[in-house]
């Protein structure tokens, strides 16, 4: 298993859970809200993958929070 | 196995070999957080990026190859290269900034220029009796001023020709 922990001034919370929704055919995910991080466990097939699924889950949550404006605009 | 690159400060920079990524710090106050998503951004499509906040006023970016690890010519080039666009991105922001008020004012005398044509009650209150401007060169002359002073001038003498016929001729 893989965690995630975006931080809350960098992060949409908005985009982290579309990534989470627009990845969850690949992988089972579970989220944790913390005060200053949105936590998100990663469990898949095996290590090669979920790392991937993290790098790619990652970067799709960093485009999302990009053109919503960043993390405070939501 | 953290490893530092020569021309760059060993506690911004911080590779992991073994991980074919590497970690980036950067100062808040120095590059500001928009400039650090414009880079982000320009790097999404050949490294996987991730942002963090290990203190407060600094930010960490972990590159990781999409391709390939990030490791000896290749992280210190992809190293180099986010270091320069983070380095544009600031200035862009800097000037999106310093500008901020002129695009707002040109953006507000186009918008109230495109509300229409005035009704018949602000019309009624615009005052006419004011120039719109200055015209030295005539420019703004209407054509039926033009033509009025041209069919002056060429009606009044009729010895005129005559005249310019005896210039030819000598």
């Amino acid at each position: 298993m893989i965690e995630l922990r975006f931080h809350r001034a960098l992060y949409a919370e908005k985009a982290v859970d579309e990534a989470v929704e627009t990845f969850t055919r690949h992988a089972s995910f579970e989220r944790a809200a913390e005060p200053t991080h949105l936590v998100v466990r990663i469990s898949g097939r095996d290590a090669d993958r979920e790392q991937r699924i993290a790098h790619e889950l990652a970067n799709f949550a960093l485009g999302l929070t990009i053109k919503a404006g960043g993390a405070m605009s939501s | 196995m953290p490893v530092t690159f020569d021309g760059i400060p060993g506690d911004l920079v911080e590779v992991e070999l073994d991980r074919g990524a590497m970690s980036l710090q950067v100062d808040e106050t120095l590059y500001p957080l928009e400039a650090v998503y414009a880079a982000a951004y320009v790097f999404i499509d050949r490294c996987y990026v991730f942002l963090d906040k290990p203190s407060e006023g600094r930010i960490r970016v972990t590159l990781s190859g999409k391709k390939a690890k990030l490791e000896g010519d290749l992280a210190r080039e992809t190293v180099g290269e986010f270091a320069n666009e983070l380095l544009s991105c600031a200035w862009r922001a800097q000037i999106a900034r310093d500008s901020r008020a002129t695009i707002e004012s040109v953006t507000a005398r186009a918008l109230s220029g495109a509300r229409g044509a005035p009704s018949l009650d602000e019309l009624e209150a615009f005052d006419f009796s004011e120039e719109a401007f200055d015209d030295p060169l005539g420019i703004a002359m209407s054509w039926e001023e033009k033509y009025a002073k041209k069919k002056k001038e060429g009606a009044a003498p009729a010895e005129e020709p005559a005249k310019a016929d005896g210039g030819a001729a000598k």
